[in-house]
C-alpha cells in the first residue's frame, strides 16, 4: 500500500473496501443454479446474523438517538413533560446567549492553538523516532503510551493535581521564572493552556501514522538533495514536508474534528463547581456547555439544537479542509 | 480449532457457530430482564432505595442508622446510593425523568417546588393521616417547613441558618467583637480594621451567597425568591454588585483569583479571609479543613434589629412511584424521631428537627457546642421568620448566581453585563 492510499482510504471509512459484506454478493459472484443461490441466500443470513449485534446497536443506540435529537432540536424538552415544538427559538435562543458564544470561542481557541501545537509535537518525535538507533521499538512504544491513558478520567485528575496551586508545576515556575501564578487550574487566564498540555501530551496516535508516511518517502530523494548540497532543513521543507502532505492532512483533519469534541479532559479539568466548567468557565468547552444545559438545566431541546450545531461546524470546517488539500496536500501521482 | 471434532482445521462448523450465537443472544436477553429488576417486594421482605448526598462520613453514619433500621423493622430491607451534591441531582434527575427514582431521598427546599411540579414527589400527608408517620414533635415551627400548597412533600431532619462563621484568632488580635443587632456599617468598618491591622481581607466575598442576599433583601422587605420567581429588579442588585466589586478592590474582600484556586477548600479555612457568611454548620468542616479556631457572629443588619435569618433544613422525601408508601413512611418516621439515629448523626445534617432527637444528642465538643447556642439564641431572641418559597428551578438560578458573580469578581464581565446575564439566565430557568 502506497502512502497515497493511506489517508484517502482511512479518512473515509464507509467508502473504503469494506469487505465481503453481506449484500454485496461477495460469495455468489461466479457460481450459478437454485442451489448456489439458496447457498449464497444462507450465507447472507448467516452474515446478517453475525452482524446483528452491531446493526441492533447501531440503530438502538446511534441512529435512533440521532434522529430522536433531531427532532427534540426543535422542541423545548426537560425530560418529564412531552416535547413541545417550538421550532427555531433554540437556535435564536442560542445565538443571543453570552455563555454559548463564550464557549464558541473557549473551543475555537483551544482548536486553532492546541491542535497545530499537537501534531508538531507527534511530527516531531515521528522525525526523532525515525532514525536508525538502537531500542527504537522502545521509545516508540513509550511515546505512544500517554496516548492509551491520557483521554482517562484520571489522567485528568493527576493533571489538576500537577497544575494546581503549589503542586510541581507551581513551584518549578516560581523557582525557575519568578512567576507566582498560584497553580494554573485555579487562574482563568491560565488553565486552558493546561489542558492544551494534556493534549500535547497525548500525541501519540498523529506520531503513529506520521511514522508510518515518513518510512514511505524514498530515500534516494534525500541523496539525490544532499548531492545537490541541500541542508537538514532544506530537505525537511522541501522533500519530507510535501512527500508526507497526505498523511498530514489526514492528521489535521482528524486532530481537528477530535478538538472540537473534547469533553472529559476539559469537564474534570475544570472540575464541576455548581454548572460551571473552570474558573469563571475559563474551560468551558463546546460540548460541556452542551453537557451543562442538557443535564444540569435539564434542557435537552436546547442541548440537542447545540449537538446539530456541532455538527453543522464540524462538516462545515472538514469541508474546507479538503477544499484546501489541493493548494498544500501532494499526492504521488500530481508530483510525477 | 482442533479439539472441536466436528470442524475441519482453521474454521468451526456453521450451525454450531449459530447455534452459539443464538445462544449468546439469549444470555443477553436474560441479563437485561435481569436488569429490569429493583425495589420490590420477597416472601413478605419489602426493598426500598434510598439515595442521599453527602461525604463518606455521612455515608457511614447513615448505614449505621439504617442496620439500626432494618433490626426494628426486619421486613423491610434498605438499598442505599449516594453522590456528592452534584452528582446526586443528575443521577436523580435522570432516574426520575425515566420513571425509577429512588424511594426516600435526601431533599432541600430548592427542589420542592421543581419536582413537585413533575410529579415526583410523594404527598405524605396520607401516611401521616394512616399513623405511619408522625408530625409532631418537632422544634421551631420545622414541621411545615416542608409543606407546598397544602402537600406535605418532605419531612425535616435538621436545621441549620445561615450565620457568620469567624476565624476567632484574627478577630481577638484585630480586637473585634461582633455583637447580635451589629449594622452593615458596623460590619464593614470591622472588615476594614482586619484589612488595615492583619494583612488579610475582610471577608472571603459573600457577593454570590444567594442565601445571604436572600437576608439582605429580606431587611429590606424583599426576598431573593417569590414563589414564581425573582423577588428583586436588576437595579437592586446592581448596587449589590458594584459595591462588591468596589471591595474586590479595595481588598476587603478576598482576591477572587486566590478563591478559586484554594478550592475545594474555603478561602476562610485556607487563611484568605477572617470570615464567611455561609451555614452554621460548616463551622465543623472549616475546623477540619483549617489551622484556626473558627466561631459564629450573628448576621449583620439593617435597622439594628431584624436579620431576615429563617431556619433552613435538608428533608427526607418519598417519590410518587414508590410501590411501598407505607414503608417509607415507617423509615422517614424512624429516621427523625428515633434518639439512637441522633446518638449516631450528631450535627452532621444540622442540628436534630425533633426534640426527641435534639434532646438525646448534645455535643461535647467546642464547636457542636457553638453551633447549638448559635440556633438557640436565634430561637430565644426570636429573630427566626418563615423562608420564602423557592420556585421551580431556584436551583439552577442560585448556581448562575454564584457563577455570575464569581466571573464579574474575576474582572470577566462588568457589573452591568453580569446583572443582565443573570436576569436572563433566571428567566430561563424560572420558566416564567
Amino acid at each position: 500500500m502506497t502512502p497515497v492510499q493511506t489517508p484517502a482510504a482511512a479518512a473515509l471509512p464507509a467508502e473504503g473496501p469494506a469487505g465481503p459484506g453481506p449484500g454485496r454478493g461477495g460469495a455468489a459472484k461466479g457460481r450459478s443454479g437454485p442451489g448456489a443461490r439458496r447457498r449464497a441466500r444462507r450465507e447472507n443470513l448467516a452474515g446478517y446474523l453475525f452482524m446483528s449485534p452491531w446493526i441492533a446497536g447501531f440503530a438502538l443506540l446511534t441512529a435512533g438517538p440521532m434522529i430522536a435529537s433531531l427532532y427534540f432540536a426543535f422542541t423545548d424538552y426537560n425530560l418529564f413533560d412531552a416535547p413541545r415544538w417550538v421550532g427555531l427559538k433554540n437556535f435564536t435562543d442560542m445565538f443571543a446567549d453570552p455563555r454559548w458564544r463564550h464557549s464558541v470561542d473557549v473551543t475555537l481557541w483551544y482548536v486553532v492553538v492546541g491542535t497545530p501545537l499537537k501534531l508538531a509535537a507527534a511530527l516531531g518525535v515521528a522525525l526523532l523516532l525515525n532514525q536508525k538507533r538502537r531500542g527504537q521499538g522502545f521509545y516508540r512504544a513509550a511515546f505512544y503510551a500517554p496516548s492509551l491513558i491520557g483521554a482517562s478520567v484520571s489522567i485528568a485528575i493527576v493533571w489538576r493535581a500537577i497544575f494546581s496551586d503549589d503542586a510541581i508545576v507551581d513551584r518549578a515556575q516560581r523557582s525557575l521564572f519568578g512567576m507566582d501564578v498560584g497553580g494554573w487550574i485555579g487562574d482563568p487566564d491560565w488553565i486552558v493552556y493546561s489542558l492544551i498540555a494534556l493534549t500535547m501530551w497525548q500525541f501519540g496516535a498523529p506520531m503513529v501514522i506520521f511514522l508510518a508516511g515518513l518510512k514511505q518517502v524514498p530515500r534516494e530523494l534525500y541523496e539525490a538533495a544532499e548531492v545537490d548540497g541541500a541542508g537538514t532543513w532544506r530537505r525537511f521543507w522541501n522533500i519530507t514536508l510535501p512527500m508526507i502532505s497526505p498523511v498530514l492532512f489526514f492528521n489535521v483533519l482528524l486532530e481537528t474534528i477530535h478538538s472540537f469534541q473534547i469533553f472529559g479532559s476539559a469537564y474534570i479539568l475544570g472540575g464541576q463547581a455548581g454548572g460551571t466548567c473552570g474558573p469563571a468557565d475559563a474551560t468551558l468547552v463546546y460540548t460541556c456547555y452542551l453537557y451543562v444545559q442538557g443535564f444540569e438545566n435539564s434542557r435537552m431541546g436546547f442541548a440537542s439544537a447545540m449537538a446539530w450545531m456541532l455538527l453543522l461546524a464540524v462538516g462545515l470546517v472538514t469541508a474546507v479542509l479538503f477544499w484546501s488539500q489541493k493548494r498544500w496536500v501532494h499526492y504521488e501521482e500530481a508530483a510525477r | 480449532m482442533r479439539t472441536n471434532g466436528t470442524g475441519t482445521q482453521g474454521s468451526v462448523d456453521r450451525r454450531s457457530l449459530l447455534k452459539l450465537a443464538g445462544g449468546s443472544m439469549a444470555a443477553l436477553g436474560l441479563t437485561a430482564a435481569g436488569c429490569g429488576g429493583g425495589s420490590g417486594s420477597d416472601g413478605g421482605t419489602v426493598t426500598i432505595r434510598y439515595a442521599w448526598w453527602g461525604s463518606d462520613d455521612r455515608a457511614k453514619r447513615i448505614n449505621q442508622t439504617i442496620e439500626l433500621f432494618e433490626k426494628k423493622y426486619p421486613k423491610i430491607k434498605v438499598k442505599t446510593d449516594f453522590q456528592p451534591y452534584l452528582d446526586f441531582w443528575k443521577k436523580f434527575n435522570t432516574q426520575a425523568s425515566g420513571g425509577n427514582p429512588p424511594d426516600v431521598f435526601q431533599n432541600a427546599i430548592g427542589f420542592l417546588r421543581k419536582y413537585d411540579a413533575k410529579n415526583v414527589l410523594l404527598d405524605l400527608s396520607e401516611q401521616v393521616k394512616a399513623g405511619n408517620l408522625r408530625m409532631d414533635g418537632f422544634r421551631a415551627g420545622l414541621d411545615t417547613f416542608g409543606e407546598v400548597d397544602g402537600k406535605l412533600l418532605g419531612v425535616p431532619v435538621g436545621s441549620n441558618s445561615m450565620a457568620l462563621v469567624i476565624d476567632e484568632k484574627v478577630f481577638d488580635k484585630a480586637g473585634i467583637t461582633p455583637k447580635p443587632g451589629w449594622t452593615w456599617n458596623e460590619f464593614h468598618a470591622a472588615l476594614d480594621k482586619i484589612r488595615d491591622t492583619q494583612g488579610r481581607a475582610g471577608d472571603s466575598g459573600m457577593y454570590g451567597v444567594m442565601y445571604l442576599y436572600d437576608l439582605y433583601l429580606r431587611q429590606h422587605g424583599k426576598a431573593f425568591f417569590t414563589p414564581k420567581g425573582l423577588g428583586f429588579t436588576e437595579s437592586d442588585l446592581t448596587d449589590w454588585w458594584t459595591k462588591a466589586l468596589q471591595g474586590v478592590r479595595a481588598g476587603t474582600y478576598s482576591d477572587p483569583k486566590k478563591v478559586s484556586q484554594v478550592k475545594p477548600k474555603a478561602a476562610l479555612s485556607a487563611g484568605l479571609s477572617a470570615c464567611e457568611f455561609t451555614w452554621d454548620n460548616f463551622t465543623i468542616r472549616y475546623t477540619s479543613e483549617g489551622k484556626s479556631e473558627y466561631g459564629l457572629a450573628p448576621i449583620p443588619t439593617t435597622d439594628g434589629k431584624k436579620t431576615g435569618q429563617y431556619l433552613g433544613s435538608l428533608m427526607l422525601s418519598a417519590s410518587k412511584r414508590t410501590k411501598h408508601p407505607k414503608e417509607v413512611a415507617q423509615f422517614i418516621d424512624f429516621m427523625v424521631h428515633d434518639p439512637e439515629v441522633a446518638k449516631i448523626m450528631g450535627y452532621d445534617r444540622g442540628v436534630p428537627a425533633t426534640t426527641a432527637q435534639y434532646e438525646a444528642f448534645k455535643p461535647t465538643d467546642p464547636v457542636n457546642q457553638k453551633i447549638a447556642a448559635y440556633e438557640q439564641q436565634l430561637v430565644d431572641s426570636g429573630v427566626l421568620e418563615q423562608i420564602t418559597p423557592h420556585p421551580a428551578g431556584a436551583d439552577i438560578a442560585e448556581a448562575a448566581f454564584l457563577r455570575i458573580a464569581e466571573e464579574m469578581a474575576l474582572g470577566k464581565s462588568s457589573v452591568a453585563e453580569a446583572v443582565q446575564q443573570f436576569f436572563s439566565e433566571s428567566k430561563t430557568a424560572l420558566g416564567s
